[in-house]
């Protein structure tokens, strides 16, 4: 049996022809080539495969493609000429917030979606919000690192000129006291 | 409190030895370009699911193909040419056995390889293996090192006598003296969980034929391409001129990308046979249940001291439980023979008797995970230092440092004969002790905590062996030994610079500190140079990352080469310039006499496209190969200490670390950013392993964490802010200095953290002795101890 | 992992859904959010020959406020509560708990209906439902009928659904102005299943309190004994007795560490009900 699925992905009308059992992110890495979606565990709990479907975060790897008809995906490809994730890429690069590689789309992806949703997060509530994606090269430091200096840039970006100029954090400043 | 690098710095080499250069790498990840091994396709491919053994220990009687498949599914004998993988250690007693690339007798653990489905999909794949109907006689399962340990066990390898790998014994020194004048005797027993390895990407192969080489092409998720090439071609009978490794990008690798896996053996000699591309994802459920895994030790100890804690000798007993096949090149017995030669860590131990056991279970295969043997060790020692500090009322922290080798005595040979090169171990602990604060977090202690929870302090220090030769390897028994790294340094005619080398990048920043080393030598810009690596057609044949060696032995090679490169090109550039050699210098990619420059891309350009304007007697061409080994192959020893507080909840058992610092040194950084992420991301893993981590199996030797649900590792909150405090004492034996440190932060934290959990609790009188410390596991110590009062 | 083949159908309407599952020639499962059913068919752990899409139909999206009680549809997300985009019945309650479950991208796409079929023991709205004293409304072969959260959830991945029955909404009855809620959890990672979960709800000026204990190998357990004490007035310390007898009796077999546990999760429970009472709104 196959289900015919139209949707948008990536500003693209899409059709395909799938098997029922065909999770959105194989439409993705193997139909569309579009392979920045990583596959970790395939049982939702890693977060590799984040994407957005209807401009929410979602799990690619437990998202039927049949149950998408209709709807728009964004894969990491889709933000390339977005502003916000140029942004949040230039601090992952400032700050060191990647190693292998392999979870960082995914990490953008939740990035992208965290800082639109709260734009002044900081500290643990990053860490919080981000515990739906795991990295076992990073122990997280450099990814909250980015991210808050992301958030830092963006509110500059979104601040008259002449407000107050963002201070940058140094890659591996020492934090004080316990 | 960063301490101010040794090293020397000239102008023009902003980008070079200590400078926390952002990556070159960084670009394609970001952009989700980078090219893990499920990205590749070739045309033609099918793809592979392994039929897999469902028991830990049966025969197999028969196997049932549906018809329709018939055709789609191999066995054994399908790849009857392809030798089995026999890792056996050089060392007399070892036990060998053959890990064939797919078993036809029986099967010896779950997850064990008995066929290859293909189909165009991996659901169609899946969905043969499933329809495989196969007629076991189901064997009693070795599950557990006491069951494999009992002279009636079942045998793992029929043609044993026994389960056991290996059983080496360490005696050096008086023992009996020792136990007569000691005033304190501590024990100790410590058990570590079994850890799966959980890189984010798991392994995969894909393997085809190039017709127009005629070679085999196998792409490979692998830590060491050339030495997979070696022994691949050793195992399917085939020149190594006719085969080719590749390593992608590789998403993470830990050690359990670092063994010649039979996937990789029965995929290669498949393709071969078929002349047909295959690719093989590994899923997470397989990963967890068949990849090699990592760190089961059981540890009986004693300390010797006199009064005021010093250690006077040291007993040990380590059993690693190795599972069902030796991991080559590692072998089984390479755990317990790192761990029982690393024990007496950074102490002046002189009397020192170890056992180390390596058995044999129904389980699968151990293999190096960060920090090898040595966690363990750390482990052991650190817990065992505490309790003796405790046996004699002072304070763990004093009597640590007290029994470390003192900076006068580099270098120090330990009693295990392993060479400390250089290194100031107390100053290190005290820089730890005082920057988390100790005196405080006694006074903390003195008063319970509001909320009841209770405050712990502990620490844990180690020396770790890093970039080891020769000499080491051999030691070790190994069939391959490490003894070097090459590196092929070449221009291209428009002025870039290309560095070839033989380890494999996988998220250290080599693509971009080796451009750093490159820097050093020529002052050619870090964004100019690029490097190659994880191709066994590219690159000079070299050993690959593992054991804290890249930096060290590829940056000695890059160095090299490039040093005699410098000297070419200023030959080149004095000539173009019309200056005295003496008085070129190199810069920002220019050779410079005074004011006046030519170009790298100039000088390039003559050495390949325009003879007429070298000197004389000067030969084309502008590239350097060089090998590099360091000065002693023994090995330059990175150590650190941690110290760790945190909270323990004895409602709950919950632990929440509150500080964690590290204060290491692995003598000269060449990039402090990627330097300071490696320990961070080391300690977020020796946090797992100290909390979360664990795969046990059940009395039919049925693995029971087969999910990231049951297998936790650590996430965002888990693992707290950590702080890193960096001290550089040069090796000797090194270029720059250089010592690897890419698994010490991996090293240390069981052993502080369970430390830390034990001081917590001491008032109690409960105690944990495993890891990981579950919450169930520190409520059943709390209620012990209370039950022991009662 | 890949799961098994199986036949999809986007049902349109309710009946159609119920229709399609009670025909047991077929074995069919609904799919809500897939949170969870997705990940087991990946794992090849929930055989399934039809799966019934629900996502479309617009009748179990509704929310209906009513004078005493807010329905909401089972196929209410996560981070719908999380972002209070639906009016909330529970004094802050239900976002709360929305606001914590998992992780945002399965909460967007993680339903309350979804997650209360699976009845899984650690599940945050099975106990938070029950808490609540919200009704099960479910439809079926037979047409419709309510079944109050506490009889709805019968054991470990067991609930009161029948063949071919669905859950339609859940029904949550407005709570008074004057109760509050305390909620504690114990769980080894953000976001993954809890160890131990406890709601107490006092309501002081009425002198009444409910207290569920949820994530305990089975249903969720009301503990009536000591919510009765705790309504009396009883929330200190000297609770821990009440507590641990009615643990006891209870009837489920738990280890000495989980039930040291559950007790203190049971505790702080009531005592941050018992905080959030002393502060004025």
């Amino acid at each position: 049996m196959k289900i015919s699925v139209s949707a948008t992905v990536n500003g693209t009308r899409q059709t395909f022809e799938v098997e029922p059992r065909t999770s959105l992110a194989d439409v993705l890495r193997e139909e569309l080539r579009l392979t920045a979606t990583h596959l970790g565990c395939e049982h939702g709990v890693c977060g590799a495969c984040t994407v957005l479907i209807d401009g929410e975060p979602a799990r690619s790897c437990i998202a039927l493609a049949a149950s998408i008809d209709g709807a728009s995906v964004t894969t990491l490809e889709g933000l390339a000429d977005d502003p916000t994730m140029a942004t949040i890429k230039a601090s992952f690069h400032d700050q060191h917030g990647l190693q292998c590689g392999f979870c960082t789309p995914g990490m953008l992806i939740s990035s992208w979606d965290l800082l639109k949703r709260k734009p002044g997060i900081e500290g643990r509530d990053i860490r919080v919000a981000m515990s739906g994606n795991l990295c076992r090269c990073t122990g997280y430091q450099g990814i909250v690192r980015s991210i808050e200096h992301a958030a830092h840039a963006l509110q500059a970006q979104s601040e008259p000129a002449g407000a107050n100029p963002t201070a940058s954090k140094q890659p591996h400043k020492e934090e004080a006291g316990s | 409190m960063n301490q101010s690098f040794v090293s020397p710095r000239e102008v023009g080499r902003e980008q070079g030895i200590g400078a926390s250069v952002k990556r070159n790498e960084d670009r394609r990840f970001l952009d989700g370009q980078g090219e893990y091994l499920g990205d590749l396709r070739v045309p033609g491919m099918a793809e592979v699911a392994f039929l897999r053994s469902p028991l830990a220990h049966a025969r197999i009687r028969s196997i049932d193909v549906p018809e329709a498949y018939r055709g789609s599914v191999f066995f054994a004998k399908d790849i009857a040419f392809a030798k089995p993988i026999v890792a056996a250690s050089t060392a007399k007693g070892f036990n060998a056995s053959d890990y064939p690339a797919l078993v036809s007798d029986k099967v010896r653990f779950v997850g064990d390889l008995i066929g290859i489905c293909i189909a165009p999909t991996r659901a169609e794949a899946e969905d043969i293996a499933q329809a495989c109907v196969i007629d076991f006689e189901e064997l009693p399962a070795v599950w557990d090192i006491d069951v494999a340990l009992d002279a009636d066990a079942p045998r793992v390898h029929d043609h044993w006598p026994n389960n056991v790998y290996f059983d080496s014994k360490i005696e050096n020194g008086d023992l009996d003296a020792v136990r007569a004048k000691a005033a304190v005797t501590v024990r100790k027993s410590l058990r570590m969980g079994r850890h799966v390895g959980v890189s984010m990407e798991g392994r995969g192969v894909l393997a085809h034929y190039n017709r127009r080489l005629d070679e085999l092409t196998v792409y490979s998720s692998t830590q060491f391409p050339h030495v997979i090439r070696t022994i691949m071609a050793q195992c399917l009978g085939v020149s190594e001129a006719k085969l080719r490794v590749i390593a992608p990008d590789v998403g993470g690798g830990f050690g359990p990308k670092n063994n010649f896996h039979p996937e990789e053996l029965a995929i290669a000699a498949l393709s071969m046979k078929l002349n047909r591309p295959l690719r093989w994802i590994e899923d997470r459920r397989e990963h967890l249940i068949a990849s090699p895994h990592a760190r089961e030790h059981r540890y009986d100890l004693t300390a010797y001291a006199d009064a005021r804690g010093k250690l006077l000798g040291l007993e040990a007993r380590v059993v690693v439980d190795a599972g069902a096949y030796s991991v080559w090149p590692w072998t089984a017995a390479m755990e317990a023979g790192m761990s029982s030669g690393i024990m007496t860590g950074p102490y002046d131990i002189p009397v020192y008797h170890a056992r180390a056991l390596t058995l044999a279970t129904n389980k699968s295969p151990l293999g190096p995970y960060r920090g090898v043997g040595r966690t363990g060790a750390c482990f052991a020692i650190e817990t065992l230092v505490d309790a003796v500090a405790h046996a004699v009322g002072r304070e763990p922290a004093d009597v640590r440092i007290e029994n470390m080798v003192p900076i006068s005595a580099m270098p120090y040979r330990s009693v295990t004969h392993k060479l400390y090169d250089s290194g100031d171990y107390p100053a290190c602990a005290r820089q730890a002790i005082e920057a988390i604060g100790l005196a405080d977090i006694r006074a903390r202690q003195r008063k319970p905590l509001p909320d009841g929870r209770l405050i712990g302090f502990g620490m844990a220090s180690y020396t770790e062996q890093s970039a080891h030769g020769t000499a080491e390897w051999v030691a070790r028994g190994l069939p391959v030994v490490f003894g070097f790294e090459p590196a092929l340094a070449r221009f291209t005619p428009d002025g870039k610079l290309i560095l070839f080398v033989g380890i494999q990048n996988h998220g250290q920043g080599l693509e971009t500190t080796l451009a750093q080393v490159a820097h050093q030598e020529l002052g050619i810009p870090v964004e100019d140079v690029i490097v190659r690596h994880g191709d066994s057609s590219v690159s000079p044949y070299g050993m690959g990352t593992f054991a804290s060696r890249s930096m060290t032995m590829a940056g000695g090679a890059v160095s090299v080469a490039c040093t005699q490169l410098a000297e070419k090109v200023t030959r080149i550039g004095a000539h173009l310039l019309q200056a005295p050699k003496d008085a070129v210098t190199l810069a920002g990619g220019k050779a410079f006499f005074g004011q006046q420059s030519v170009s790298f891309a100039q000088i390039a350009e003559a050495a390949f496209l325009h003879p007429e304007r070298m000197p004389e007697g000067e030969d084309p061409a502008l590239e350097v190969s060089a090998v590099y080994q360091p000065g002693r192959s023994t090995g330059a020893f990175s150590y650190a200490t941690h110290a760790c507080s945190l909270a323990v909840d004895p409602g709950t058992g919950h632990v929440e670390i509150l500080d964690y610092v590290v204060c290491h040194d692995c003598g000269t950084m060449v990039n402090p950013m990627i330097v300071e992420a490696q320990v961070v991301g080391g300690v977020a893993q020796g946090l797992g392993t100290a909390l979360y981590e664990e795969m046990p199996y059940d009395d039919n030797g049925q693995p029971l964490a087969s999910t990231f649900l049951d297998y936790m590792i650590p996430g965002a909150t888990e693992v707290p802010d950590v702080r890193v405090l960096h001290m550089e004492t040069p090796s000797p034996h090194t270029r720059f200095g250089i010592k690897g440190m890419g698994e010490g932060g991996a090293i240390a934290p069981p052993a502080a953290i369970i430390n830390a959990i034990n001081d917590a609790l001491r008032p109690l009188g409960a105690e944990v002795t495993q890891t990981p410390a579950t919450p169930e596991r520190v409520l059943d110590a709390i209620l012990a101890a209370a039950e022991a009062r009662a | 992992m890949k799961p098994a083949a199986f036949t999809y159908h986007r049902a349109a309407t309710v009946d159609e859904a119920v229709a399609m599952l009670a025909d047991m020639s077929v074995m069919s499962r609904p799919l809500a959010g897939g949170q969870s059913l997705v990940p087991m068919l990946n794992l090849r752990l929930a055989p399934v020959d039809r799966l019934i899409d629900l996502s479309r139909i617009a009748a179990l999206k509704e929310i209906g406020e009513e004078k005493d009680r807010i329905r909401y549809g089972a196929l209410t997300t996560h981070a719908a509560f999380e972002d209070r985009r639906v009016p909330d019945a529970s004094n802050g309650l239900m976002p709360y708990v929305g606001a914590q479950i998992a992780y945002r991208a399965v909460r967007t796409r993680g339903t309350i209906g979804g997650a209360l079929a699976l009845a899984d023991p650690a599940a945050d709205w099975l106990t938070t439902v029950i808490a609540l004293e919200a009704d099960i409304l479910i439809a079926g072969p037979a047409g419709r009928r309510t079944v109050a959260a506490a009889d709805f959830a019968v054991g470990p991945y067991m609930t009161a659904l029948q063949d071919g029955e669905i859950v339609e909404a859940v029904a949550v009855p407005r709570r008074s102005a004057s109760e509050r809620w305390g909620h504690e959890k114990a769980a080894r990672k953000t976001g993954e299943y809890a160890e131990s979960m406890a709601i107490a709800l006092i309501d002081a000026a009425r002198a009444t309190a409910r207290l569920v204990l949820g994530a305990a190998d089975g249903a969720p357990i009301v503990l009536a004994r000591t919510a009765a004490e705790v309504a009396a007035g009883r929330t200190d310390d000297s609770l821990s007795p009440v507590i641990d007898a009615e643990l006891a009796a209870c009837g489920r077999d738990f280890s000495p560490a989980k039930r040291r546990m559950h007790a203190t999760v049971v505790l702080r429970a009531v005592r941050k009900a018992v905080l959030a009472s002393g502060q004025r709104a």
